[in-house]
């Protein structure tokens, strides 16, 4: 689809993205404490991802990028207690002061749970751009292959 | 100063790839230092005798599992030959390698690798960190064994050497397992004896891996085919390093199987059987690398036999002859590819009179000889006299089969060391052989055959010369100083064996027992080896082992596609099939303690009306023609489930239900574009077999979640999360505070899935998009 061919629909997914995102970073942020949490905020992101690409507005492209960051991210926090001689995973826990907005307290579980929602994005662009990767006008409306179980003979590569 | 060590190993590999990037000799001199420095530190330590020097990085400490490391008398004492032999075989390969050699980033940079293996497993303490490194020494010796990679017959040698190394790596790791299981520990210091059924199995497992890595019978096979690897490789990885792991494992655990019948019985078999045949193969062939490699097969049988025995005097001659075998082989080694490089061939045959023209291998190739058959002055002499000394000292049937062995074996010994020794050095066809053969074309396997008529020979180079003489100069210190090797040798054995620690090497026995039968046993093998001199060369024996080794393995890789069309057919209904099929056994299991009498029917009425929603919806999404329909209905399905999650207080359990089906939902909405409208029509049995699946599945799961229920435990988990979360994690959160605290190692877990799921797709999409292209 293109956004002229729908405008209303792409307007308003322009509209919501934005304050998708914001939900989706309270939801990282608020996991802690409460319901969210690093793979619920990445859904959301995905889910943004999907409609973006629905409307056929700007999307992330560079998938592996982000996966990779993501997994970078998540190997450093797991290995870097090592370091100061701690185990494998383990949490360090920070409390400071903000003058104004009162006392934050995170952790390690932040950039963590960060990693972890880079890596559904990640996966939920992934799935949709391999979907994506033909022009729906192109498919053709029957079966390409018909398979039962009596001709599944041939090898798994096509 | 163990990790400092290491450490430097490990940096030190990136810098030689650097410097082999300007020639491969850089790269040499640079993979030299990190191991010179370390067998410094080893003699250093060694003299001193401290304490062993430990070292530990604990990695997931419930499990145990750490990079534990231990350098004892023993440990240093190979460390020493590892490094040691490893920075004089570097030295010895810039002379080896021509200065345009290729592969100059390549084989300084691996040959470093495998040196740091080994360290690792001679200062291993922990099954985990032995296994590793025993892997490590098989990759990386594939990967140097496999150096002149455009010939497909260094390729096979190499993928041997491989297939059987890591194999029995894989042996060896089912015996360790066993072996902590019963000290319940992974520590290799802390292994208990044992017995039982178990140490039999463990026993046999343990000693298949050990005869793998160390070329014992029927396993040998690898062994002389990867003397296609570059020379300096067979001195270093083929006399002193990899080969000795076997030893070296059999050696430590042998305190832990002291009673095992089959431990003792085993290892005398394989390393008796080796001692007898490697020797009659090193007698059969005419390639002078052969002849040495054949011969590592039949030294490494007489230690295992040796250390198999057990008693405190056979392991102490074990491990002198392990010292000993060190430098008389890599010296030989050595002298071979001096031979070589300078001749063009390793053909004893062809080659004779090069103790004119080249005295200085000359020279070491009679030393480290000599030390081979055990002559006096050197130190394979003392060690070969603590040997006989062994076995006289034994009684029964295990005198009579291991004196065959020593005794035969050494005949043998003395009579292929007088074949080498007259066929290379002493009067024959003068060798004439072309002089414009360099290092790089004689690495091969086959013997040339090229009869020029120019005698002369390539020109000296001291680079390798030296490390040769040094080494066979050794044999020679190794004997007037007999003293320092009784105390390595003497404390290392005492690491192994308290009473080991009485014995010591004697440099003059006088007429004893012992002496005479050495004596008998010289005059015997030399008289042997001037016959086999005399009537000439033999047809050489085709390699019937390694034959079939290959015919195994091309059988496997021929027949795999055939067994990959029968598992992997490609059609997604049969994999969804199996796997259900396979869950509704698993879960039958655990439906067989079923009960009712806790099940209600709801805890809430609303709780009825979501699940009836779930079953129509369900229902419907089987049955539905469309397939937007029945996409629909799926959706109906889970948002039903998030319904129920949230009456029964669980919001981020229902939160992310109700994201991934939204999500779901419009990934079905645009991947279903792709596809026709309805579903294709399914025929009669195939579609009676899903719907009982389906319907199997169903009822298996609901069977084992009741079972489940019907048994609670005495507390649930909850209250020791709700406090952890709590105190450990800082959060109040406690579902995701045990998914990023409590067990983030599985959160870790599956975000590998997933982002190995995403590449895999986008794989799939540009496969699809080439292939798109192309049409």
């Amino acid at each position: 689809m293109k956004p002229h061919q729908a405008p209303v629909i792409a307007r308003g997914i322009r509209v919501v993205s934005p304050l998708a995102i914001v939900v989706g970073v309270y939801l990282l942020f608020a996991g802690h404490n409460s319901p969210g949490g690093g793979f619920t905020a990445g859904l959301v992101f995905g889910a943004v991802v999907v409609l973006r690409t629905i409307a056929g507005l700007h999307r992330p492209r560079r998938t592996i990028a982000l996966i990779a960051c993501g997994a970078l991210l998540m190997a450093v926090i797991s290995l870097l207690p090592l370091v100061w001689g701690g185990t494998l995973l383990d949490q360090q826990v920070v409390t400071f002061d903000l003058l104004i907005l009162g006392t934050v307290k995170t952790g390690t579980a932040l950039p963590f749970d960060i990693g972890v929602s880079m890596i559904v994005v990640g996966l939920v662009a992934a799935i949709i751009n391999g979907f994506s990767a033909m022009p729906l006008d192109e498919v053709p409306q029957r079966e390409p292959h018909r398979m039962t179980a009596a001709h599944t003979k041939q090898s798994g590569v096509t | 100063m163990v990790w400092v060590l290491f450490v430097a190993h490990l940096l030190a590999i990136p810098v030689v790839v650097l410097a082999g990037r300007r020639s491969m000799q850089a790269g040499l001199v640079a993979g030299a230092l990190a191991p010179l420095v370390t067998s410094v530190w080893a003699s250093v330590e060694l003299v001193a005798g401290g304490d062993p020097v430990t070292a530990e990085l604990v990695w997931v400490d419930g499990l145990d599992v750490a990079i534990a490391l231990r350098a004892d008398a023993l440990g240093l004492l190979m460390t020493l030959l590892v490094s040691g032999m490893g920075a004089l075989v570097m030295v010895y390969a810039c002379g080896y390698f021509s200065a345009d050699a290729v592969g100059g980033t390549r084989f300084p940079a691996t040959l470093l690798a495998f040196s740091t293996s080994m360290l690792g497993l001679v200062w291993a303490d922990s099954i985990w960190t032995l296994f590793i490194f025993w892997e490590l020494t098989s990759v990386t010796s594939f990967l140097l064994v496999g150096h002149k990679h455009v010939d497909s017959a260094v390729r096979m040698a190499a993928r041997r050497a491989l297939v059987i190394t890591a194999g029995g790596g894989l042996v060896l790791l089912a015996g360790l397992i066993m072996l902590a299981e019963q000290a319940g520990s992974p520590s290799l210091t802390a292994i208990v004896p044992i017995a039982g059924t178990q140490a039999t199995a463990a026993a046999v497992l343990l000693l298949i891996g050990a005869a793998t890595k160390s070329a014992q019978i029927p396993f040998h096979v690898w062994l002389p085919g990867a003397m296609a690897a570059p020379t300096p490789v067979s001195a270093y990885l083929h006399s002193a390093a990899m080969v000795k792991a076997g030893i070296l494992l059999v050696a430590v655990l042998g305190p832990a199987f002291g009673d095992v019948a089959t431990w003792k019985w085993l290892g005398i078999a394989l390393g008796s059987a080796s001692v007898i045949w490697g020797a009659v193969g090193a007698l059969r062939h005419c390639d002078a690398k052969l002849i040495l490699a054949w011969g590592t097969v039949s030294q490494l049988g007489l230690m295992l036999t040796l250390l198999a025995v057990g008693t405190p005097k056979a392991i102490f001659a074990a491990i002198a002859l392990l010292f000993s075998h060190a430098l008389f082989k890599a010296a030989l080694f050595l002298v071979v590819g001096e031979v070589d490089v300078r001749t063009g061939t390793r053909d004893i045959t062809q080659l004779g009179g090069l103790a004119r023209s080249m005295p200085v291998a000359f020279a070491v190739a009679l030393l480290a000889g000599a030390s081979m058959v055990g002559l006096p002055p050197l130190v394979g002499f003392t060690a070969k006299e603590a040997a006989i000394e062994a076995v006289l000292k034994l009684s029964g049937t295990a005198q009579a089969l291991v004196g065959v062995a020593i005794i035969g074996g050494s005949v043998l010994t003395v009579a292929y060391t007088v074949r080498l020794l007259h066929g290379v050095f002493g009067p024959g066809p003068a060798t004439s052989v072309d002089t414009a053969t360099s290092a790089d074309t004689s690495i091969n396997t086959s013997v040339k055959t090229s009869a020029n008529t120019s005698s002369a020979l390539a020109p000296r180079k001291l680079l390798m010369e030296l490390p040769a003489l040094l080494l066979g100069m050794a044999g020679v210190a190794g004997y007037a100083a007999i003293g320092v090797v009784n105390h390595i040798v003497g404390t290392a054995a005492s690491e192994l064996n308290r009473k080991a620690a009485v014995y010591e090497l004697i440099m003059w026995p006088g007429l004893k027992a012992a002496f005479v039968i050495s004596v008998l046993v010289v005059i015997a093998g030399a008289l042997l080896g001037a016959l086999l001199v005399l009537r000439g060369p033999r047809r050489i024996p085709s390699s019937v082992g390694a034959n079939t080794v290959d015919g195994i393995v091309d059988g496997v890789i021929a027949n795999s596609p055939r067994l990959i069309a029968a598992i992997q057919h490609g059609s997604l209904p049969v994999y969804l099939a199996v796997m259900a099929a396979v869950a509704v056994l698993a879960a039958a299991v655990l439906s067989s303690d079923f009960a009712s009498g806790h099940l209600v029917w709801w805890d809430h009425p609303i709780q009825g009306a979501l699940a009836l929603t779930v079953v129509v919806a369900a229902l419907a999404a089987a049955f539905v023609g469309s397939r937007l329909g029945a996409a629909l209905a799926l959706g109906s399905v889970g948002f039903g489930v998030t319904g129920l999650f949230l009456v029964h207080g669980a919001p981020d359990l229902a939160l992310t239900q109700l994201l991934v089906e939204t999500v779901v939902v419009v990934g079905f909405v645009l991947g279903l574009g792709h596809l026709a409208r309805r579903f294709p029509p399914i025929r009669g049995s195939w579609r009676s077999v899903r719907m009982t699946v389906a319907a199997a599945g169903g009822l298996a799961v609901t069977a084992a979640l009741a079972a489940a229920g019907a048994n609670p435990t005495d507390r649930a988990p909850t209250e020791a999360l709700v406090a952890g979360a709590v105190d450990e994690g800082g959060g109040n959160n406690v579902v995701n505070v045990i998914l990023t605290d409590i067990r983030a190692l599985d959160t870790l877990g599956e975000v590998v899935v997933l982002a190995t799921v995403a590449i895999g797709i986008l794989a799939l999409a540009r496969v699809r998009s080439y292939g798109a292209s192309q049409a």
